[in-house]
């Protein structure tokens, strides 16, 4: 008895504590629920398909400002570069294989694009890090590092933006889709192959990435940078090979989400900036270099985006949850679950 | 093992350190007194690699240590507990004190340390889940001290560690870095509470507006007037 009494103190004390936290997520659950009921359940596998996509995003923007202090603009970008590197790798393997049927590579194939799109991005961010964070972060005095980073991830945006359309042409580019096979029945609900192996990446991917801070030597000391930068040198841990593991890291999470969604969003020059917007309003949302709030506020943001969708209708997608993260933010600045800029 | 020769330093253009000499031999405890704002924390994070010298020379083991950053100095068998302490605080005690052991690769000698460290401070055994950032002050001293012992180092520069503790937790942290000289490591001790640094330390440095004003034996400087006057309040 006293047991349960205790539980409950524990209870209410977490969630008076957390209470912005907790009333989101709690509105979040009865909306996916009333969605469910009302439109059916594909809309809520569709908002869980997003929702792990912009987790993905969001996870990478989390990392990038916790453990650099980088407001990372440029984010989209990586997306595109995933989305055009998967297209480019993924296309004439197709075109080879309508010709040379083969059943067991049609399967794999658009791993191939996937992984070539996540390697792109690792390289990518390595070569982003030490060739234009580093001599700026040399350069830069206490207290100005952030605003010029700032300054640089919206100048890499422009010059990346511009520079596909000079080199590879403003035309879409997409697929129809990667596994031109019939949809699967879930719960009796038909939902398209694409759409369940883009959630599941997303969730291996997070968890991956998770098990990696968490678990192992590397992955603590990025953790470790984040929280203590200064103490983490005093532990012989080198900031130039934790920056530019974390930002590859991001960039090739994002060039994932790019590639792992080719068949929703046709790759062209300005495509990244959707998913940009939308993975600042989930890391705003949660607290900014919060990377477990960032996962759970993927998922949030995209029940939003459904429901909405679903209720006031397609044009208001942007307004309504935009308008809502407003309300949030002049509520709790620091985001829902906190963010390190609190502390 | 290590050397200062006419060390100076700056933040900016605001030079901290005139021309500092010191020298801690092996297995020496060596303090360093001073009034506030004399530089002492200055001299350690400069040894540290936190700051670049503007002139002179830090000699570590033979080796110049003026270009070191400060993750090679930790990796070199310097480490460095400072006075903000710099913990980990969204990281358990016990994930606090393997970030400590980050330049020792061997799992084994890792745990080794880890029980050594318990042994000591046998408050974080019992704490080792909790997170850092939700432990009383005293604890967290414990807690930057056990981590900056658990990288095995042979020099460890302690600054202030009794810097806003209980009576009774100064003499328990003052113990354990007599304990710790005992094993064999070399330390520096930055205090403002000048009777117990002369009375645990070998010798002393005595550091005022940045400079070096006075040097000896412990047992000595303890008695000289000028410490007295200014430091003992006697």
């Amino acid at each position: 008895m006293e047991q349960k009494t205790s539980l409950a103190d524990a209870l209410r004390e977490t969630i008076s504590e957390n209470l912005a936290a907790t009333i989101i997520l709690v509105a979040t659950a009865v909306l996916a629920v009333w969605l469910g009921i009302s439109a059916g359940l594909s809309q809520v596998i569709i908002s869980l398909v997003t929702g792990g996509m912009w987790a993905l995003m969001a996870v990478g923007l989390a990392l990038v400002f916790g453990v650099m202090n980088v407001p990372h603009f440029a984010h989209g970008e990586s997306f595109m570069v995933g989305a055009f590197v998967a297209y480019f790798v993924f296309t004439p393997i197709r075109d080879y294989l309508a010709q040379n049927p083969n059943p067991a590579l049609t399967a794999v194939a658009p791993f191939a694009g996937m992984i070539a799109a996540a390697l792109a991005g690792a390289v990518l961010g390595v070569i982003l890090e030490r060739l234009l964070f580093y001599p700026l972060r040399i350069k830069s005095r206490a207290g100005e590092w952030v605003m010029n980073a700032f300054l640089l991830t919206v100048g890499i945006s422009f010059v990346m933006t511009n520079g596909a359309r000079l080199l590879i042409g403003a035309t879409f580019r997409g697929i129809p889709g990667y596994w031109l096979v019939p949809p699967l029945e879930i719960l009796g609900t038909r939902i398209a192959v694409d759409r369940v192996m883009a959630f599941a990446i997303a969730l291996v991917s997070i968890a991956a990435l998770w098990f990696f801070l968490g678990r192992t030597r590397t992955g603590r000391a990025i953790r470790a940078v984040s929280q203590d930068e200064v103490g983490a040198q005093m532990m012989g841990i080198n900031l130039n090979f934790i920056f530019p593991l974390t930002f590859s890291l991001a960039t090739a999470m994002a060039a994932l989400a790019g590639a792992s969604l080719l068949f929703m969003f046709q790759a062209y020059p300005t495509v990244g900036l959707t998913p940009l917007y939308f993975a600042w309003f989930v890391v705003m949302m949660a607290g900014l270099g919060n990377v477990a709030g960032a996962i759970v506020g993927g998922f949030i943001v995209a029940v939003f985006q459904t429901a909405t969708q679903q209720f006031a209708g397609i044009a208001w997608t942007d307004v309504i949850p935009t308008a809502l993260m407003i309300v949030i933010l002049l509520v709790v600045p620091f985001g829902i679950f906190g963010s390190e800029m609190e502390e | 093992m290590l050397e200062l020769t006419n060390l100076d330093a700056s933040y900016g253009f605001l030079q901290v350190l005139w021309d500092v000499s010191l020298h801690v031999d092996d297995g020496e405890f060596v303090g360093l007194i001073g009034p506030n704002g004399a530089g002492k924390s200055t001299t350690l994070k400069t040894i540290a690699g936190l700051l670049t010298p503007k002139g002179g020379k830090v000699l570590f083991k033979g080796k110049s240590m003026n270009a070191v950053p400060a993750h090679r100095t930790t990796q070199m068998g310097i480490s460095y507990i400072s006075e903000d302490l710099n913990l980990f605080v969204d990281m358990s005690v016990r994930e606090n004190l393997l970030m400590g052991a980050y330049t020792v690769k061997d799992p084994e000698r890792q745990l080794e340390t880890l029980d050594f460290v318990f042994e000591l401070f046998p408050r974080l055994e019992e704490r080792k889940g909790q997170r850092a950032g939700t432990m009383s002050g005293g604890e967290r001293k414990m807690l930057a001290i056990a981590r900056g012992m658990m990288s095995n180092p042979e020099l460890l520069l302690v600054d202030e560690p009794s810097l806003g503790l209980a009576p009774h937790l100064v003499t328990d942290v003052f113990n354990s870095l007599k304990r710790l000289q005992e094993a064999g490591v070399t330390l520096m001790l930055v205090e403002q509470r000048v009777n117990a640094t002369l009375e645990i330390t070998d010798r002393a440095y005595v550091l005022e507006q940045g400079k070096i004003v006075m040097e000896g034996p412990s047992s000595e400087l303890i008695e000289n007037k000028h410490i007295k006057d200014a430091y003992l309040g006697i």
